[in-house]
Parts: structure tokens; C-alpha cells; sequence
């Protein structure tokens, strides 16, 4: 049985078609991220898990129970939001109790419970306090106590990393992850980060325009991306698209005289004469001269930038451009004619009528 | 520049408006200040020095007492009446439902009508002969005769009362929408999953952000309540039986219908007193409920 299930759910605000039909099914103790950027209808398919939308049409299933017109409060989900969404005038307590005392919980009970989340999230020294005398970390942590404390079947996060400072994101985010090994609790995340999506997903959904453009494990994601915008919006530097044509086994790259030879693996899918986007990620790409066995691109080095563990390349091969990520002491230099080198593996080929991978 | 003449100048700015300020404020508040202290009349005697006798003559007059208590019942009733009114109406109008932006105009227009037409609006129907009220009222059979409900010790203020919140609920009702406003969309949704009713929410999530404009409108709505005299004076002119006069009513007639002046300006310096210290007790609350409220 999954621990949730996500069936055809459309959702129209008017005649604004915002999710065009979703389907996810996910095992107990899952990490799944909905990546994508706003308004992709990451959001919205949150909220219509959690009951505070209604979906238009199509099924939820929480625990294998159809929870379409529950009300969120015996969805047995619990939800921690972006603006930490804390009682203003309620401590810590009983803010992260505050579900608990609805529920009518017995008092004891309740600060036990509290206790041991607030222990487990190291906050049992802000017990007393009000939000308004927290910093943003340790509101935040109070918002995921708040959910945790509850022990429900399903977690939702709608980006709550986002309102946090850079460093403060990162902490967080592997307290997460320790928080999920440990727990081993069924979550549904929300971001548009897609580091944070590669970090904590054991599956993350990639939305683009209300539809789900791939469902996969974080490796799937990154070197299988499915379509040219899951390549184009997982990654950064993001991943190089080169216009090309197949001609007799190679691929012509449009805009210059330069030919690499056409991988083994899509010899048979596609056929001479096609045109095709060949995408590499900045990382696979080397500075030459490599030896026989790699495959190359003449280049002409256009921009350098050293961000401390590597080098931002972009260079220009004919009229196209292309990013390297070099190690540092590769000696890349403005204006300087060279050679990128690659592995065939580190190719994918796209077709750009359909945005698919080949 | 040195600091002095930074100073100076500052001062020599401001000069015109404090000439202007003690010229319509201050001379006029010395002059009754200095009245007070004497048994002048409105035309005539210019009065003798007669220390703080208008003082305890009024403050131990049955008079006053009398309309303290009356003042008192009118502004703690019709303020409480107007915030629970304009809260619900605010909540009310913050429901999503078609016609909401008309409704929500329409809810201004008592506050928007001059007091004098509103006044005039409710004594109409109050009317012992021909009012809506009365006709309502027998044909729902709740009463059997046509009432003078201003004409009655036993109702005028009631009905005083019902024909100001009608006029001011309205403000408080807009305040506490603009504070509604104000509520993250994210807590109400997080209260709701985490199992809170409407009673719940609305005191763990809702009035923590109304809490802080009420208190202003509480304020404003008070001060006034106790320095009421237009509604009254159109309607019932503190009858009958002075069973409706305010502290202010009770000021005009002291220095205008019987003309004593003296004795009429320690009257207003009183009611200024106690108005003042209303108004500071509040400023104090207000301070304390928007320290909290972060």
C-alpha cells in the first residue's frame, strides 16, 4: 500500500488550467521533492494533499484512504510553511503543542511529546519563549517541531528553507536529511532550489506548466534528465545545448565546421538527416588536448571566472556557446583558441521539436 | 553650522505655528482656566475671584454625578456594542462571496453620513406616532401600543444607544478589516491542519493581529463616547427628564442656557481632566499591546 497516491488530479482556477493531470504514487518513508520553478503548480498539488485546495478533479490517497473532501485536520499530514507560519502570541510550547491540545491530548502526554521533539530538535531551551524573540533558524525549527510533534502518516514542506539565510539553508537542510535517516517518515517537499531537491529527494518530481516533466531518483534526474527543460533546469551551471544535424553517423554542430561522431547508443534513434540538440553538463567537459578515445569541440575562450573550487568557462564553438567547469589550475585564458574534450557517454541527444530525450 | 544655530533655527521655523497654536488653543484654554476661578456670567458681570468654589459646586452636585453616570453607561455600552458589532461585521466581510466590494461599501455609508442627518434619520424612526420601529414592532406583535421610545426615561438612552452604534460601528468594523488584511494566509492555513475551529482560530490566530488596531479604535471610539453631544442634542436634547444629557450637554446649558460662564468652564476643565486621563490610561495600553504583539 503506498503511503500516498496521487491519481489524475487537474486543477482549474477559471478556465487556468494550473495542474494538468498528476499522478505520483509513494512508498512509506519516500523523500519526494515537487521541483520547478513558480507557478509550475508545485504549490498547488501541496495544498491539495493537504486540503487546503480542492482538486478539480482526480484522487488523493493518504494511507490508501481517499482523503477528497476531508478536511485537512484528519488528513493525517502535518505541514510546515515557508513563513514559518508560528503563533504569534503563543510560546514555543505551545506552539509546537498547539495541534496536540486541539486534538484535546491530555496535558501530560502533551509535554512529554513536546519535550522530546524539542529535545530532538535542540531547541528545549526556547520552550518559554514567543516568536517573536527567535531568530529565523530557530522559528523554523519550531515549525517542523510543530509537524513532527503531531507523528503524522505524511509530512508536507512548502519551501521552508527559502526565507533563510545561506548558510543558515545549509545547516538546515542537513538537519533535515538526519531528521528523515532517523525517522524514516514519508515526505512530500516543495523548492524551487534544486540543490536542496538533489540533497534530501530519494525521488523528486520536476514540474514545468502545471505537469510533472520527470519523476525520478536524484541520479535519474541529473544524468537522465527526460526532456531539454529538466536538463536546462537541473544543474548549474546549467547544462549545454548545442544545435546539431545527423550527417552519416556524426553530428554536425550548426554554426561550425566542427563533427563529433554519433554515440553507438543512439545510432538506431535517430536517423540521418535529423536535427538534434545535443546536451553535455559543464563538468564532463575538459580542457584539451585528450587522447584518442575522447571526443572533442574546437573552442575559443570568451569568459573566465574563478568562483574558488573551479573555473566558469564559457567559450564560444562558431556561432554557439558553451560552459566549462574546469579545475583551477587548468589554464584557461580570455581569447585563447583550445579544444573542450569529453567522454561519448557524457552526451545526450534531444529532439528539439519534441523536447524529449532520444 | 554650530549646534546653537541649528537650534535657533529650528525654533524660528516652528514660531509661526506656535503663534498660531497659543493664539487658538492656548489663550482660549488660560481664559477658561481663568474663568473658572470666578462667578462671571455670559453677558454682564465680568465676575469676581471666587477660588474653587465652582469646583466643589459642581463636583458635589447631583447634576453632575447624575450625568457622570449617564455619560458613563452611554460610552461603555454603545463601545462595547460597536466592537463586537464591527469585529463580527469585519469577519463577516472578509468571507469571499459575491457582492463582497459593494457590501463593504455599503457598510461605510452611517459612518459617512453627517451625525446630524443620522440623528435626524433615527427620530424618525423612533417616531411615537408614524415610526418604522413602532409599526414594526406591533406587526411582529411585540408590542401592542405605539411607543415614545425617546420620550421615555426607561428608553431614550436604549434607544440613544442603538442609534450611535448604527453610526460607528462601521469604523471599527473597517479598522478590524484592514487588520484581517494583515493575517498571514499561511497561519490560518497551519491552524487549520492543525485542527483549530473557528472559535480557535479566531483566538489564537485572528486576534493576536486584530488586537493591536482594536485597541486604537477602542481609544478613539471612547474619547468620543464620553465627549458626546451632537446625536443626543438633535435627538432628545438630554431629556427627558435629563435622563439622556452628557457631560457635554450639561456644559452648554451650564454656561450658555443659564449662562454661567464661570461656573460652566470649571465644568469643561473637568470633563478635559477626565477625558485626559482616559486618553493617556489608553495611550499606556495601546504602547503595552503593540510591545506584545511582534
Amino acid at each position: 500500500m503506498s503511503a500516498l497516491e496521487i491519481r489524475d488530479v487537474r486543477k482549474n482556477y477559471g478556465s487556468v488550467e494550473t495542474l494538468k493531470g498528476i499522478d505520483i504514487a509513494l512508498e512509506n518513508g519516500e523523500f519526494l521533492v515537487l521541483l520547478g520553478s513558480s507557478g509550475c503548480g508545485k504549490s498547488t498539488l501541496l495544498n491539495i494533499i493537504a486540503g487546503l485546495a480542492e482538486a478539480t478533479t482526480g484522487d488523493v490517497k493518504i494511507g490508501g484512504r481517499s482523503v477528497l473532501g476531508v478536511h485537512p485536520k484528519n488528513r493525517d499530514i502535518a505541514m510546515v510553511f515557508q513563513s514559518y507560519a508560528l503563533y504569534p502570541n503563543l510560546t514555543v510550547s505551545r506552539n509546537i503543542g498547539f495541534g496536540l491540545e486541539m486534538r484535546k491530548v491530555p496535558a501530560a502526554e502533551r509535554d512529554k511529546a513536546v519535550r522530546e521533539t524539542a529535545k530532538l530538535l535542540q531547541i528545549e531551551n526556547l520552550l518559554d519563549r514567543k516568536p517573536g524573540q527567535l531568530s529565523g533558524g530557530q522559528r523554523q525549527r519550531v515549525a517542523i517541531g510543530r509537524a513532527l510533534v503531531r507523528k503524522p502518516q505524511v509530512f508536507l514542506f512548502d519551501e521552508p528553507l527559502s526565507n533563510l539565510d545561506a548558510k543558515l539553508r545549509l545547516e538546515m537542510r542537513t538537519e533535515l536529511k538526519r531528521l528523515h535517516e532517523m525517522l524514516r517518515t514519508t515526505v512530500v517537499y516543495v523548492t524551487h532550489d534544486q540543490i536542496e531537491a538533489m540533497t534530501l529527494a530519494t525521488r523528486i518530481a520536476v514540474m514545468h506548466d502545471g505537469r510533472i516533466e520527470q519523476l525520478g531518483t536524484p541520479e535519474e534526474i541529473y544524468n537522465h534528465p527526460a526532456t531539454l527543460y529538466v536538463a536546462g533546469f537541473v544543474g548549474a551551471p546549467a547544462m549545454n545545448m548545442l544545435e546539431a544535424a545527423v550527417e552519416d553517423g556524426k553530428l554536425a554542430i550548426a554554426g561550425t565546421d566542427a563533427r563529433v561522431t554519433l554515440p553507438q547508443r543512439y545510432a538506431s534513434a535517430v536517423r540521418n538527416g535529423a536535427s538534434v540538440v545535443v546536451g553535455i553538463r559543464p563538468e564532463a567537459l575538459r580542457l584539451g588536448p585528450g587522447s584518442d578515445a575522447d571526443m572533442s569541440l574546437p573552442v575559443e575562450i570568451d569568459v573566465v571566472e574563478l568562483t574558488g573550487p573551479e573555473q566558469v568557462t564559457t567559450a564560444r564553438v562558431g556561432t554557439q556557446r558553451l560552459t566549462a567547469t574546469l579545475p583551477p589550475q587548468a589554464r584557461a585564458a580570455k581569447g585563447q583558441s583550445c579544444a573542450f574534450v569529453f567522454d561519448a557517454d557524457a552526451l545526450r541527444l534531444f529532439d528539439p521539436a519534441t523536447g524529449k530525450a532520444f | 553650522m554650530s549646534g546653537t544655530w541649528m537650534t535657533t533655527r529650528a525654533w524660528l521655523l516652528m514660531l509661526p505655528l506656535l503663534v498660531v497654536m497659543v493664539a487658538v488653543i492656548g489663550w482660549p484654554l488660560a481664559d477658561t482656566v481663568r474663568l473658572s476661578f470666578t462667578d462671571a456670567q455670559l453677558v454682564g458681570t465680568a465676575g469676581n475671584y471666587v477660588g474653587f468654589d465652582n469646583y466643589t459646586k459642581m463636583l458635589t452636585s447631583s447634576n453632575f454625578t447624575r450625568t457622570l453616570v449617564t455619560t458613563t453607561w452611554f460610552a461603555v455600552i454603545s463601545v462595547a456594542a460597536e466592537m463586537v458589532i464591527g469585529v463580527l461585521a469585519a469577519l463577516l466581510l472578509n468571507q469571499e462571496f459575491r457582492g463582497r466590494a459593494v457590501l463593504r461599501g455599503l457598510m461605510i455609508l452611517p459612518w459617512a453620513l453627517p451625525t446630524v442627518v443620522n440623528a435626524t434619520l433615527w427620530r424618525l424612526i423612533y417616531n411615537p406616532e408614524y415610526g418604522a420601529l413602532n409599526a414594526a414592532l406591533t406587526q411582529l406583535h411585540l408590542i401592542d401600543d405605539y411607543r415614545s421610545w425617546l420620550g421615555e426615561p426607561g428608553t431614550a438612552l436604549a434607544a440613544l444607544i442603538v442609534a450611535d452604534c448604527w453610526k460607528n460601528f462601521p469604523l471599527v468594523a473597517l479598522i478590524a478589516l484592514a487588520a484581517l488584511q494583515a493575517v498571514p494566509r499561511d497561519i490560518t492555513a497551519a491552524a487549520l491542519v492543525d485542527g483549530a475551529g473557528p472559535f480557535n482560530r479566531f483566538r489564537f490566530v485572528i486576534l493576536p493581529y486584530l488586537a493591536g488596531p482594536l485597541m486604537v479604535a477602542l481609544v478613539l471610539r471612547t474619547i468620543e463616547a464620553f465627549k458626546v453631544f451632537d446625536i443626543i442634542w438633535v435627538m432628545t436634547r438630554g431629556g427627558p427628564a435629563n435622563s439622556t444629557r452628557s457631560l457635554s450637554i450639561l456644559v452648554y446649558q451650564e454656561a450658555f442656557s443659564f449662562q454661567r460662564a464661570g461656573s460652566g468652564a470649571s465644568l469643561a476643565l473637568i470633563v478635559t481632566l477626565l477625558v485626559t486621563v482616559l486618553a493617556v490610561a489608553y495611550a499606556a495600553l495601546v504602547r503595552k499591546t503593540a510591545g506584545s504583539a511582534t
